[in-house]
């Protein structure tokens, strides 16, 4: 299902939010089980399945972020759920420091001991990470410019693949690093 | 073909509306003592007579174990969840309830979804008796916050009550429809709903475009357990405990002189909406009088938690529908726990601005309901409401995690696709555990369903099966799955968590003293008919629209034969030959329906070249 072509847009990761609202609500009128409620069996199961399409293809399109994964996905470059677990390279010291704050953190909490200054360190870091998701968001960003751009000008294919490798090596980054933020908030919280 | 109505199944109060074509405006339709809230109480007597409403009422007081109110806190869910609750309501659970808790009213006992019905019936005769004529299709609303386990109990209450469900609406979304009609009100609309028992609140964009308005739900949240029953239980536990300190008298709270206290405690309640204080008295008899006053103030301190309790999920709407309580532009009220001045000030507060009362807090919803179903029957479409699951749907994955598959707050019908394959060698079935829910582990969500996929014996990871789970415009869920090796469609045999099967409501159904007083065939005949009429409309519209380069001549002679063999079908009573006819039309226009839909599709393309991309 090419959820581009549902809403008559090119495969482009700049999209106007009004422009792809406009076109959702105009299909809704259309499709919506509401209007086939008198209808055959046939034609409700028809619109509940249209509908369906519609509404998933709105909800993935509008994020630019499940935007993007979902562009690599459709295009066969990576698929969905599978995320890198492995530290990128340029983060393993800090993922390293992380990792030994967060095990002194739950020693410390385990033998009832100060957790206060872990709990200054850790906010610190998870700072720091949440710096580097704005990083990487920017960089997204940027290959998404990059990719209307290439597809613009009508590039050629390794230009592209080129481009579609690096904004799948981004996503895993990001992925990687939203886990790490959302593991030390929760150990945060549980402190 | 009978009326179509809109009901609104309270927790304390019912009520049924229409849509009266001549004002074009939604009206309440009356019982027999006048008033158009039908309290939502049911009492069997000792002849095994049912009686519904405010006679119910009366009998809370007389005969407490042969009557319940507040049964839609049971609606959907199962024995283990209601633990707390039966330690507050009188609640007289059947030690042999299973997956479906069942109530005992006197010598029998009743599913929650079969009780709910004769509230359903009870409203359906109030309209049939206003209109003289039959009922038969209804617009129910739920809390948004309803479960899928808590909607298919109100759908099968429907059924049951001899109602086709046209849709389950959420009553927030409801409510914004009736003010929208009064008001044409555009922009970001906040709907608050604090009824009886439960809590929803709901954050809608209104938007007009050129073919009509569009309501769309942006979140929702709230609590199916957070209402005004809960309100009324905190000023019970505050003057049972004061009975019992000062006179040493303590009251069974399954009894009937807790429902005579609990009485006077509704109506001081009522009265602090508008008074300063007021008394509440209670005799005990030998004892002498229990005489309290109670003033605002201390209410206000009394209930204050209560009221606290809405505004996490208030804010955690606003959160995912990405606004500011300054970005809201209207609040509106709905419930009637929403009379209490704490209530109106703690939303005014928190969305800076009055909120919207101009409604009745306990009618707008009804009304609400009157107009979709009004919307969904005529085929008249200047509206459209685009709703969402208040709830993210999930399956569980290795270790009990959930792998969520459907976010909350999805537009429906959403759907979602998943490749299951065997883990190892010769494994002959797949267990598929399918829960609703935002924690992260399955035993903290709420389960719904478990079903099997079968596949023949062969090396682990050679099965694809692939399962689509769809959210419908209901908020139920509904499971297919595909062999992707054969191609084949699985019939996927889903047995939900808590709720009943489709076996046991037809078994229901024969059971019900209603249906067995009527005529088997003649029923069957009547719904048939009326089937055959809305085919026959939809057939005879389509091939009106339909040009000579869509429905080519041969495919149109083929229709219009099925057409006339199904009218010729009508002319008899032969449910039967109906139903064959119906099928066979249904078959004819197969091609010609896919093609209109698509035709849909095109038209709202057309201006772009597919090729362009």
């Amino acid at each position: 299902m090419d959820y581009f072509a549902f809403f008559a847009m090119p495969r482009k990761l700049t999209i106007d939010p009004a422009a792809l609202e406009g076109q959702f609500h105009m299909l809704s009128w259309k499709l919506h089980p509401d209007n086939f409620v008198r209808a055959s069996e046939f034609e409700r199961n028809l619109s509940l399945e249209r509908s369906s399409e519609l509404n998933d293809a709105y909800r993935t399109l509008r994020d630019p972020l499940t935007r993007v994964e979902y562009l690599l996905e459709f295009l066969k470059v990576r698929k969905e759920g599978t995320t890198k677990q492995q530290a990128p390279s340029e983060l393993l010291e800090e993922v390293f420091e992380l990792n030994e704050s967060l095990d002194e953190l739950r020693d410390a909490r385990a033998a009832g001991g100060d957790v206060a200054a872990l709990r200054g360190r850790l906010d610190a870091a998870a700072q720091n990470f949440q710096a580097k998701l704005t990083e990487v968001d920017a960089e997204l960003g940027s290959l998404g410019t990059q990719w209307d751009a290439a597809f613009d000008s009508g590039a050629d294919d390794a230009k592209r693949s080129a481009l579609l490798a690096r904004m799948s090596e981004v996503l895993n980054r990001r992925s990687y690093i939203r886990n790490l933020v959302d593991g030390v908030q929760k150990e945060i919280a549980a402190a | 073909m009978g009326r179509v109505v809109g009901i609104d199944l309270g927790t304390t109060y019912s009520l049924i509306a229409y849509m009266d074509e001549q004002s074009g405006a939604p009206r309440t339709i009356s019982g027999p003592y006048g008033s158009s809230l039908c309290p939502s109480v049911v009492s069997v007597d000792a002849k095994g007579r049912v009686i519904v409403g405010e006679d119910a009422r009366n009998r809370l007081l007389t005969e407490p174990e042969r009557t319940i109110y507040s049964v839609k806190r049971l609606m959907g869910r199962g024995v283990v969840d209601i633990q707390d609750e039966l330690k507050i309501f009188p609640f007289r659970i059947d030690a042999k309830s299973d997956n479906v808790i069942r109530v005992v009213l006197g010598d029998k006992s009743f599913t929650a979804p079969e009780i709910s019905a004769y509230i359903l019936r009870e409203l359906k005769s109030w309209a049939e008796a206003y209109f003289k004529e039959p009922v038969d299709r209804a617009v129910i609303t739920v809390p948004a916050y309803f479960n899928d386990a808590q909607r298919q109990a109100t759908k099968d209450a429907g059924r049951l009550a001899g109602l086709e469900v046209l849709r389950l609406v959420n009553e927030p979304t409801a409510a914004a429809l009736a003010y929208g009609l009064h008001k044409q009100k555009r922009g970001h609309v906040a709907v608050y709903d604090f009824g009886g028992g439960t809590f929803d609140i709901s954050i809608l964009k209104l938007i007009s475009t050129t073919e009509g308005d569009i309501y769309q739900v942006l979140a929702t949240n709230g609590d199916t357990h957070l209402g005004g029953d809960d309100i009324d239980n905190a000023l019970m536990d505050l003057t049972r405990n004061e009975i019992k300190a000062k006179y040493g008298v303590e009251l069974d709270h399954r009894g009937e002189d807790v429902q005579t206290l609990r009485k006077s405690l509704i109506r001081a309640k009522h009265e602090l909406s508008t008074a300063e204080k007021t008394l509440v008295e209670y005799p005990l008899g030998a004892k002498g009088m229990y005489s309290r006053e109670i003033t605002r103030t201390e209410f206000e301190k009394l209930i204050a938690p209560i009221v606290a309790r809405t505004m996490a999920p208030a804010k955690m709407a606003l959160t995912d529908a990405k606004l500011t309580p300054k970005q809201i532009d209207e609040a509106v009220l709905v419930g009637g726990s929403t009379r209490i001045p704490l209530v109106r000030k703690t939303v005014g507060d928190f969305f800076e601005r009055v909120p919207h009362s101009e409604l009745d807090p306990d009618e707008v919803v009804a009304l609400g309901a009157a107009v979709q179903a009004d919307i969904l029957e005529s085929g008249v479409k200047t509206m459209l409401l685009l709703d969402v699951t208040p709830l993210s749907l999930g399956i569980e994955t290795m270790g009990g995690v959930i792998a969520k598959i459907i976010p909350r707050n999805s537009t429906i019908p959403a759907s979602a696709q998943e490749m299951f394959t065997t883990g190892v060698d010769n494994q002959t079935a797949i267990d598929v555990h399918v829960l609703q829910g935002e924690r992260e582990l399955a035993k903290d969500c709420r389960s719904l369903a478990r079903f099997q996929l079968k596949t023949p014996p062969g090396p682990a990871g050679l099965a694809r099966i692939e399962v689509k789970f769809l959210i419908d415009a209901n908020g139920i869920l509904q499971v297919a799955a595909k062999d992707l090796r054969t191609n084949d469609q699985h019939t996927v045999e889903v047995q939900p968590s808590y709720g009943l099967s489709d076996t046991e409501i037809e078994r229901m159904l024969e059971e019900s003293i209603d249906f067995a007083e009527q005529d088997f065939a003649a029923r069957q005949t009547i719904e048939a008919r009326t089937e055959a009429e809305s085919i026959l409309a939809a057939t005879d519209k389509a091939l009106k629209n339909a040009g000579a380069n869509v429905v080519a001549v041969d495919e149109r002679e083929t229709i219009e034969k099925s057409e006339t063999e199904l009218r010729t079908a009508m002319a008899g009573n032969d449910y039967k030959l109906m139903r064959e006819k119906i099928d066979a039309l249904n078959a004819a226009t197969e091609h010609l329906a896919e093609v209109l839909m698509n035709g849909a599709l095109q038209t709202a393309l057309k201006g772009k070249s597919l090729d362009e991309f």
